[in-house]
C-alpha cells in the first residue's frame, strides 16, 4: 500500500519545525544558561523515554523534546538541579508516559511540569521574555497552523476573548505575551487540546476567559504563572468541550435527519 | 441541486501514474474472465453450468443456495473454464475463456411492477451492483431500502469519469433511473460533480434530488453522501449504485441484453503509459495492463491505489486496475530493537488537519478513530459509523501512513454490532 506521511512522529516533526523559530530566538538571548536548561530537560525527558521504552516497549517519540522545550522556556527560574529534574520526571511520567505515550495522554506533560514547580516551589520567580521571543510566537503558530497541526480554532477564540476583554478595558497588557507563549507552546498541543471544530473554539475561549480571570482577580502572580494555571485548567476542561461539541453535532443531526 | 459536504472538504492525494494515452475509451475484452464473489463476502452459490460448457454473454451461471433468485451472469460469451469452490460450496472463483462470435443471452423485460423489477436484476446480474449499508454486500433479494444513493461521482485517485461512461447513454440512464427510484418510497439522490443535469427534472415524479460534489476525495464517494443526507441504521438500510450500473439496467429494459462493458481506467506506477478502456466486468487485470508494464516486479490491484486489492480479475463493482511497483520486503530488524519498540498496542493517531480533511470534514473525525480504535460501537454507531464501508476511511488510513488500521478496524466493529445489534 502507498503511504501517507501524518503518522504520530511526522506530527512530531512538524511541530517541532513550527516551535523552531521560538526556540531559536529564545536561545539567542538567553544564552548558556538557557542552553543548558534545555539539555538538561532533553536528558531527563528522554532517558524516561528510554526507561519505558525498556520497560513497556513503549516507542520514544520526538514529542518529548517540545516538552522539553517548553520546560526550559517556561520553567521557574533559580529552581537548581534536584527541584528541576523532580519536575520533569513527575511530568514527564505522569502527565504522558504512564498513559501509554504521547498521543495517549490526556494533559501536556510540559503543563504538568511547570504546573508542578510553581505550586510546589512558590518562592522562585517566574521568568519574563524579551520582545524577540514574544514576537516568534507568530510564525511558530502560523507555520503549525499552516501544515495542519495546530488547531486554528483554539487560537482564534482565545483571540476573539481576550480581544474583547481588552476592548471592554480590562489590563490584559502585562498578561498577554506570556499567555501568547503559553497559548502556542502548551494549549496547542493536539494532542491535549479539544479535537473538535466547536469544542476548540471552546478550548480557546476558555483559555482566553481564564487568563482574562486571572489577569484581574489574581494578585500577586506573575503573568506566566496566570498562563500556565489557565492552560493546566483548559486542558483538563477540553474533554468536557469536545462532548459537549458532540452532543451538539448529534441533536442538531437528529433534528435535521431524525436519526444520527 | 442540494449543498454538498463543504466547501473544498477533503484531500487530493497525489498517487504517482503516466499520463493517459491511446484512443479514449478504447474496448478491449481481455481472454479470460473471472466471476468472483463481492470483496470480504463468502457466498454459497450452485453451480448452473459445468466445467466445459459454453456460456452465452449474461447466461447465468451460478446462482445463490441461500436466495436462489440472485444470480452470477457471465460477463461475455466464454467456455466454463474452472470453477473453484471454497468448503461450503462458498464461490471462490469461475474462470472463463472467452469465445469471439458467441451468443448473448436475452432476459424478458417485463418489469412494470417493482417486484418484476427485482427479479430481472437478480437474474440478470445486476443485483451485485447494488450495495447496502449499513455492513456492506449486496441487499437481501426482498430488502427494501429507506433511501437510495446513485453515484455519479468518483474522486478516488485516477478513477475514471462517471460523466464520460454515461456519454451516449443517458437516455438509458434516464431510464434506469426512474426504474429504481420504484424500489423505494424514500428518497432518491444523485450525486454528480459540477456539469449539466443528468436526468430532466420531472423523472420519477420529481423524488430524485441531485447532490453537487466537489473535486476532492472522499467527496466523492457515496459513505460521506450517505452520513450526510439519509444516514444508514440497522432499520434503514440505505442503497448505493454507481451511475453506469443505472445506465447498464436501462439499456437491459430496452434490450433485455446485459451491457457488455464498463469504463475502467488502468493506472499506476508501474506502468509506461496509462488507459481507459472499455472491457468486461471480471476482466483479466493481467490481459488489461500487459502490454502497458514497466519492467521490473509489480502488483495488480482491483480498485484504486487506497481502497484496492490485489487480484487476479476486476471486482465486482470494481472500475479501476492500479498497478504498483513491488516493494522489497522490509530488511529484517534486530530482534532486541522489535522487542523494545513494538508494543502490541498500535501508534496513536494524533488529531490534525490531515485527518479532519480524510473524512471530508463531515464527522468528528478523532472521536470516530477513537472510538474505532477502543472498540466503543456505541459511541461509533452514534458517531455514524453504520453509514461507512471499508472504501470511506481508505483515505484516512494513507494518510496516518497505514499505522492505524482503519479499515480493519471498521470492519470488526461493523461485524461486531451486526452480532449483537443487528440479530
Amino acid at each position: 500500500m502507498t503511504k501517507g506521511l501524518w503518522d504520530r512522529e511526522t506530527v512530531a516533526t512538524m511541530l517541532m519545525a513550527a516551535y523552531a523559530p521560538l526556540a531559536i530566538v529564545w536561545l539567542w538571548f538567553d544564552g548558556v544558561d538557557g542552553a543548558a536548561r534545555l539539555v538538561l530537560a532533553l536528558v531527563i525527558s528522554g532517558g524516561w523515554h528510554l526507561v519505558f521504552m525498556l520497560a513497556r516497549a513503549q516507542p520514544p517519540s520526538l514529542a518529548g523534546a517540545i516538552s522539553a522545550l517548553a520546560v526550559a522556556m517556561l520553567a521557574p527560574e533559580e529552581l537548581g538541579l534536584i527541584r528541576l529534574t523532580l519536575g520533569i520526571s513527575f511530568g514527564a511520567v505522569m502527565g504522558e508516559l504512564i498513559f501509554g505515550g504521547w498521543g495517549r495522554n490526556v494533559v501536556n506533560p510540559a503543563t504538568v511540569t511547570l504546573s508542578f514547580l510553581g505550586f510546589g516551589f512558590p518562592a522562585f520567580g517566574w521568568p519574563e521574555f524579551v520582545q524577540p521571543v514574544i514576537w516568534a510566537v507568530l510564525p511558530a503558530a502560523a507555520i503549525g497552523v499552516a501544515t495542519g497541526v495546530m488547531p486554528a480554532a483554539v487560537i482564534a477564540g482565545a483571540a476573539v476573548v481576550t480581544g474583547l476583554a481588552a476592548a471592554a478595558g480590562l489590563p490584559l497588557v502585562p498578561v498577554l505575551p506570556a499567555a501568547g507563549i503559553v497559548l502556542v507552546l502548551l494549549v496547542c498541543d493536539p494532542v491535549t487540546s479539544a479535537a473538535t471544530a466547536l469544542g476548540r473554539w471552546l478550548n480557546g475561549a476558555f483559555f482566553g476567559g481564564l487568563v482574562c480571570l486571572f489577569a484581574y482577580g489574581w494578585d500577586g502572580a506573575a503573568p506566566l504563572q496566570m498562563a500556565v494555571a489557565a492552560a493546566l485548567l483548559s486542558s483538563l476542561a477540553a474533554p468536557l468541550f469536545d462532548e459537549a461539541a458532540i452532543e451538539m453535532w448529534h441533536l442538531r443531526r437528529r433534528r435535521r435527519l431524525g436519526r444520527s | 441541486m442540494m449543498p454538498c459536504l463543504a466547501i473544498g472538504a477533503g484531500l487530493s492525494p497525489r498517487i504517482q501514474s503516466p499520463c493517459v494515452t491511446g484512443p479514449d475509451g478504447q474496448e478491449h475484452i481481455t481472454e479470460e474472465a473471472g466471476i468472483t464473489a463481492p470483496a470480504g463476502a463468502a457466498l454459497r452459490v450452485e453451480m448452473l453450468v459445468g466445467e466445459g460448457e459454453g456460456v452465452a454473454h449474461g447466461q447465468p451461471v451460478a446462482r445463490c443456495r441461500d436466495h436462489p433468485e440472485v444470480c452470477f451472469t457471465a460477463p461475455m460469451a466464454a467456455t466454463v473454464a474452472s470453477i473453484r469452490l471454497h468448503p461450503g460450496r462458498k464461490l471462490s472463483e469461475v474462470v472463463l475463456f472467452r469465445d469471439s462470435g458467441g451468443d448473448s443471452h436475452h432476459h424478458p423485460t417485463q418489469a412494470e411492477t417493482p417486484a418484476a423489477l427485482r427479479r430481472l436484476m437478480q437474474g440478470a446480474g445486476l443485483w451485485q451492483s447494488l450495495r447496502r449499508r449499513p455492513f456492506g454486500g449486496m441487499p437481501a433479494p426482498s430488502e427494501t431500502p429507506s433511501a437510495l444513493v446513485v453515484m455519479a461521482a468518483d474522486t478516488r485517485p485516477h478513477a475514471p469519469d462517471p460523466r464520460r461512461a454515461l456519454k451516449g447513454h443517458e437516455e438509458a440512464f434516464s431510464r434506469g433511473l426512474a426504474a429504481l427510484a420504484t424500489l423505494t418510497e424514500g428518497p432518491v439522490i444523485l450525486c454528480q460533480s459540477r456539469g449539466d443535469a443528468l436526468f430532466d427534472k420531472g423523472l420519477a415524479g420529481g423524488r430524485i434530488t441531485t447532490v453537487g460534489t466537489g473535486p476532492r476525495h472522499p467527496q466523492g464517494l457515496a459513505g460521506f453522501h450517505i452520513h450526510a443526507h439519509t444516514p444508514a441504521a440497522l432499520d434503514c438500510p440505505v442503497w448505493d449504485i454507481h451511475a453506469e450500473d443505472v445506465a447498464a439496467l436501462g439499456d437491459l429494459l430496452a434490450t433485455g441484453h446485459v451491457a457488455a462493458t464498463r469504463l475502467v481506467r488502468v493506472a499506476g506506477a508501474a506502468l509506461r503509459e496509462s488507459r481507459v478502456y472499455r472491457t468486461q466486468p471480471g476482466a483479466d487485470l493481467r490481459g488489461l495492463s500487459q502490454s502497458l508494464m514497466l519492467p521490473g516486479p509489480h502488483i495488480l490491484l482491483s480498485g484504486s491505489a487506497l481502497d484496492g486489492r490485489q487480484a487476479h480479475w476486476l471486482g465486482a463493482n470494481d472500475r479501476q486496475v492500479t498497478a504498483l511497483p513491488r516493494e522489497a520486503a522490509p530488511g529484517k530488524r534486530h530482534w532486541f530493537l522489535t522487542a523494545l519498540t513494538r508494543s502490541a498496542l498500535p501508534k496513536p493517531v494524533i488529531p490534525t488537519s490531515a485527518l479532519t480533511q480524510a473524512f471530508g470534514a463531515a464527522l468528528p473525525a478523532v472521536a470516530l478513530v477513537r472510538a474505532l480504535a477502543s472498540g466503543d460501537d456505541e459511541t461509533a454507531m452514534k458517531l455514524g459509523v453504520l453509514s461507512l464501508l471499508e472504501e470511506d476511511v481508505a483515505l484516512a488510513d494513507y494518510v496516518l501512513g497505514g499505522e492505524a488500521d482503519l479499515a480493519r478496524l471498521l470492519r470488526a466493529a461493523l461485524d461486531r454490532i451486526a452480532a449483537e445489534f443487528a440479530s
